[in-house]
């Protein structure tokens, strides 16, 4: 059994102008020991599933359906005070942009890591403290620096504080949102070197969100590729990478920089992301691919498995795709 | 080429927010905002008053009109929602001309009328010379006069006379309320010896002196006991003479009676029976007058400040920013009671004193919108002309913080309104003008709280507090308009 | 800039507004319409009896002599006589004192309290009736001026229901027995101290709801919530504490205003407190006195920016700590 199993979960922003569906039928899992990176273009809805799976939603969005469960327990079903004890931070913990203001720049950097510790466990603060300590201590932190504020950190180190917290309490998953971004590129580095090790170290299961695909063939086993709230492209990452067979993902890995390969201009899938409010009928991908036809304008392509290893993809054109020709090519 | 041509074609499009339909523009968004618009409307019903006072009200309160009504009058209106004012008298006045006066009584005199000059019509009344033994010449006029309400608390008159007698005669004058019931009081009366030229007597049922002639104490009340019941009053003029040598003569100009109302007008009367309606209708003018003119000026000098403050930037920037802090820190309003005090009650020394205390802010919104102006590309290429900082300054900065400028007054407006208010209130304003914070105080000092006279006090305080949302609410429209940045301070 | 560097420039600062205000005290007085003379030296005076009181009251010295005098003895307490009841203004300053403190620090503490507490209900509670009330009462006491208010109060409660006594602080004779007349002040103490809590809370709870909310929005909030935090601890450890900063310095910013309304509110309670000293002085051109007590209010003043300035650098860890950053 998955470590954590959603299955056609549904999530919809309530807003003036009407529902914006952020998260739509949506369907995958983490094995234990597994990092899951999901990739898409900002909008998409990978950070709302995010905060839909640990159930933070803001007070317009809602759970309209599906299932999350860890180790089968049902998690939706959970009665707020039961989640907050029994699941936040102490088995799914989530690592926050560091550059915003995820640390509470009032509290000092030690202290937030030892109030999630004294939160979740019976042990004395003494104990808290020192493993707060040990924590700082394994993500590159001094642990002299534990009475510091957040202002006193340069944004890798925050990042990496933040990283601290997320393991505070032992977590089976973390979720990792955008945990590089607005990063420089040799701190990027670093924290996602930092990230690989401890995966390794605590053998954890992640789940990681990003719209970087580089970070994800660093650091992860499987990938899902999200587009207008829906999973498009399903698979392990050497796979998706080596053989995207969705237009769109085709579309991200071929934009992503090979620094190996000689001479690839850098690429962007052209047009925009559509308005969820009202997404386009049929294939969500439809009026930006060009493989497009009338069926995919009417016709919702349903996710069907190819070529074992579980990859499995949302499209009408797989026959295509499939082929290996490179599509976006002008 | 000079410094000023060019500096001059720069000046063409000094910056982008200028534009020529500016104001059309400027009123089409502030019209979508129904605070804006609210306040607005109220401004100009107050701007409306302040013109109309004179239409609106027949009395001055820059004049002194006192006793129009009894003191503490209360509005007509009470009658119908306060039951001690049910059937209280309003004021009647009556003017006794010289042929309303009833013969009641004649013994050897006779009544005739002439004119007398600027005096206009008189009567006259000849009394025959006094006989041995035969007692003198007497005569009775009466008027009548119809009272329906409950009893007064006040009622005057004024007798003006002229007699003419020879050295030895002696010429008496009374005046008389005979009640419906037949009930007699005496309350005035006087003798002459001799001639005496025009004469006013004055009488008032709160003198001491009509108490005491009616057998009264000090703490009774004539008005209250004389028009204790209601139905037709007599007012009866008494005249005698004892003039042995010749004929004596009594003129008799017109006189006047007035019963003063418990009832008076829209709102009352104050302590002094002054109309309170005038006093809030020209209060409107007042009020207005010192919330824009210290405003402006405030306004303007902070303007300047922060404008010299921000382009000049420097040691001058640094003082003029401590001297701005200095002036935040200190108590304004102990500041401006003590220098209200020492520089004396005046209207224009309140308006000074409250624009000196009320720079501060506007200046260092000023000073930080100039800042970024200078750095900005026309105002360089100015300084590259050579234009000097004056007329940069001038010409460049000033019409770019202008909208921040005219927002700033408008919030302005309030503050000064309510700091004059203030110090009116604690009795430092000017005493010859009708201000709302002096009706408060007279209120407050005078009486109003023990009479339960709360129309003496709420309309000036509300029309204090609506002045100052109206103006409150025209200058955040106003902010939110023209400087969307800031709209989340001030 | 580190806290100390902080610290040292805002009493630099406070000592200049002290030396600004002091000059401006003594200026003022000495140039006060109705020569001082007047006041005090009936004309019928013997020239001697006038010399020595001249002498008494320091009229003859020259202004800088004046201004040394004036500026030591200040700085020591020591008021000058008052003109109308001949006695030390220090003393009668300090009789009225305590009673201005009572007033003021109650209606203070209240409006705070209710303030906050109403603002972060207000906040947690959005779109319900109290935040339609929170909005409409900081319009309210933003536009009503105090004393106008004040005045209906006390026609209301003091005239009309008489549920509350006219004006004074206590009754006279005072009742017996200290609970009692711990009761008669209390009671004297509700109008005065209420209004100013009315026409307060308003805007602090308008003030402390924004900014509560805007905390409510932060992403540290997010990650408190992630965290598993319970709701309470959120609320006010993470979102109230990190408020606080601006709160605690508004709170202090506040003060000056509530200590020369003092003026007005006492003025209006008969209260026997500084700020109706002050009033009377003024009123009575008894210039020791209006110069004592505006000596007084001044220093008030002075101490609780001073106050605002050192606890803004106490409760934010940016100033207390340093590290560059301004706010």
């Amino acid at each position: 059994m998955a470590l954590l199993e959603v299955k056609d979960l549904k999530m919809y922003y309530r807003t003036l102008r009407g529902q914006v569906k952020a998260v739509d039928c949506v369907s995958f899992e983490i094995e234990k020991g597994k990092a899951l990176g999901i990739a898409g273009e900002s909008g998409c809805g990978k950070s709302s599933m995010a905060i839909t799976v640990l159930r933070l939603l803001p007070s317009n969005g809602h759970i309209l359906g599906g299932e999350v469960r860890m180790d089968g327990l049902d998690l939706l079903s959970m009665s707020e005070e039961a989640f907050r004890k029994a699941i936040r931070w102490s088995r799914i913990s989530m690592i926050f942009q560091g550059a915003m203001n995820a640390l509470n720049p009032v509290h000092r950097v030690g202290n937030q890591i030892v109030e999630a510790i004294l939160t979740h466990e019976d042990v004395s603060r003494q104990e808290a403290v020192e493993r707060a300590r040990r924590l700082l201590d394994m993500v590159g932190i001094s642990p002299r620096r534990f009475n510091d504020y957040p202002h006193e950190f340069s944004g890798g180190m925050k990042q990496r504080a933040i990283i601290a917290m997320a393991l505070a309490c032992n977590p089976d998953l973390v979720i990792a949102d955008e945990p590089t971004t607005a990063l420089d590129v040799m701190v990027q580095a670093q924290v996602l070197r930092a990230i690989q090790d401890l995966r390794e170290k605590l053998a954890l299961s992640m789940m990681l969100i990003t719209h970087d695909l580089s970070v994800i063939a660093q650091t992860c086993d499987d990938v899902a590729i999200m587009y207008a709230g829906k999973i498009v492209e399903y698979g392990t990452a050497t796979e998706v990478y080596k053989k995207p067979l969705h237009p769109y993902s085709m579309g991200l890995v071929s934009a992503f920089p090979n620094i190996a390969a000689e001479k690839s201009p850098v690429r962007s899938v052209p047009g925009f992301p559509p308005n969820l409010v009202s997404p386009p009928e049929g294939c969500r991908f439809h009026p930006r691919c060009p493989l497009a036809d009338d069926k995919c304008k009417t016709e919702e392509p349903a996710s069907v498995e190819v070529g074992g290893n579980h990859h499995s993809v949302a499209c009408h054109k797989v026959d295509v795709t499939a082929g290996g020709i490179d599509i976006w090519v002008q | 080429m000079n410094g000023e041509t060019v500096a001059g074609q720069a000046a063409v499009q000094p910056a982008p927010r200028r534009k020529r339909s500016g104001i059309a523009d400027f009123w089409a968004q502030y019209r979508r905002r129904p605070y804006g618009l609210v306040g607005l409307v109220m401004l100009a019903m107050y701007i409306a008053v302040a013109l109309a006072a004179p239409l609106l009200t027949p009395y001055d309160p820059r004049k002194t009109e006192f006793f129009l009504a009894d003191r503490l009058a209360a509005p007509i209106w009470a009658r119908f929602i306060i039951p001690r004012f049910r059937n209280a008298p309003p004021t009647s006045r009556y003017t006794i001309h010289p042929d309303q006066w009833k013969v009641e009584r004649q013994e050897r005199a006779s009544l005739s009328f002439e004119e007398a000059g600027d005096r206009g019509e008189t009567a006259v009344i000849r009394f025959e010379p006094s006989v041995e033994g035969g007692g003198g010449a007497r005569s009775e006029l009466s008027w009548k006069v119809h009272y329906g309400f409950n009893p007064p608390n006040t009622f005057e008159g004024k007798v003006t006379y002229r007699v003419e007698a020879p050295p030895d005669g002696m010429t008496r004058l009374s005046l008389v309320i005979v009640d419906p019931e037949g009930k007699e009081y005496d309350i005035w009366g006087t003798a002459v010896y001799g001639e005496q030229d025009w004469t006013t007597a004055a009488l008032d049922s709160r003198d001491l002196q009509m108490k005491t002639r009616l057998n009264m104490t000090i703490f009774d009340d004539p008005a209250k006991v004389i028009f204790s019941t209601k139905g037709d009053y007599r007012l009866v003029l008494k005249a005698s003479s004892e003039s042995p040598s010749a004929e004596a003569k009594l003129f008799l100009a017109p006189a006047k009676f007035n019963i003063l109302g418990i009832l008076h007008g829209l709102l009352g009367a104050d302590h002094m029976g002054a109309d309170l309606w005038a006093q809030l209708v020209y209060g409107a003018r007042i009020s207005l007058i010192i919330g824009i003119s210290a405003a402006v000026i405030g306004v303007a000098l902070g303007t300047t400040i922060g404008i010299i403050s921000g382009f000049l930037g420097g040691p001058v920037d640094e003082f003029l920013m401590r001297v701005a802090d200095v002036f935040l820190s200190v108590p304004t309003l102990p500041v401006l009671i003590i220098l209200s005090a020492f520089l004396g009650k005046n209207m224009w020394n309140i308006v000074l004193l409250v624009a000196a205390f009320s720079w501060m802010g506007s200046s260092r919104v000023v000073r930080s919108q100039t800042l970024s102006l200078k750095e900005r590309a026309f105002v360089e290429a100015a300084k590259a002309a050579g234009a000097s900082d004056a007329y940069i300054m001038v010409v460049h900065i000033l019409p770019n913080v202008l909208p921040l400028v005219v927002a700033n007054m408008v919030l302005m407006m309030p503050v000064a309104i309510l700091y004059e208010a203030s110090l009116s209130f604690l009795g430092l304003g000017d005493p010859r003008i009708p201000t709302w914070g002096r009706m408060l105080q007279n209120a407050r000092a005078f009486g109003a709280f023990t009479e339960l006279a709360w129309w003496w006090l709420v309309p000036p305080g509300l029309a204090i507090t609506l002045l100052s949302l109206s103006f409150t609410f025209i200058g955040n429209t106003v902010n939110e308009v023209l400087n969307p940045r800031y709209r989340e301070r001030s | 800039m580190g806290f100390r560097t902080y610290l040292i420039r805002r009493i630099v600062y406070a000592l200049i507004v002290l030396f600004v205000i002091l000059t401006f005290n003594f200026a003022v007085f000495r140039l006060m319409p109705g020569d001082a003379e007047k006041m005090i030296i009936d004309p019928r005076f013997s020239p001697e009896a006038r010399m020595a009181l001249r002498k008494q009251f320091g009229l003859d010295d020259p202004p800088l002599v004046q201004y040394w005098k004036y500026i030591t003895s200040l700085l020591r307490f020591d008021l000058g006589q008052s003109f109308a009841t001949r006695r030390p203004v220090a003393s009668e300053l300090a009789e009225r004192l305590p009673n201005t403190i009572v007033l003021f620090l109650t209606a203070f503490t209240l409006t705070m309290v209710i303030g906050t507490a109403v603002g972060v209900y207000a906040a947690q509670h959005r779109g319900t009736f109290a935040e339609t009330f929170v909005t409409g009462a900081g319009l309210f006491t933003y536009a009503v001026p105090t004393f106008f208010f004040q005045l209906l109060l006390l026609m209301l409660f003091g005239y009309y229901i008489r549920i509350f006594p006219i004006h004074g602080t206590m009754s006279a004779p005072p009742p017996d027995g200290a609970f009692l007349r711990f009761l008669d002040r209390v009671h004297h103490l509700i109008l005065p101290a209420g209004s100013n809590v009315i026409i307060g809370f308003g805007s602090w709870a308008l003030y402390t709801r924004n900014t509560m909310l805007e905390a409510l929005g932060q992403d540290y909030i997010i990650t408190a919530r992630a965290k598993g935090l319970p709701r309470r601890e959120i609320l006010y450890h993470h979102a109230l504490r990190s408020v606080l900063p601006p709160i605690v310095t508004l709170i202090f910013l506040s003060l000056p205003g509530m200590v020369t309304g003092a003026v007005i509110t006492e003025t209006i309670f008969s209260w026997h407190g500084v700020g109706r000293y002050l009033m009377d002085a003024v009123l009575q051109q008894d210039y020791p006195a209006a110069q004592g007590a505006f000596y007084l209010i001044a220093l008030a003043v002075i101490i609780s920016n001073f106050m605002a300035d050192l606890v803004y650098g106490l409760v934010d860890p940016r100033i207390r700590v340093g590290a560059g950053e301004r706010r």
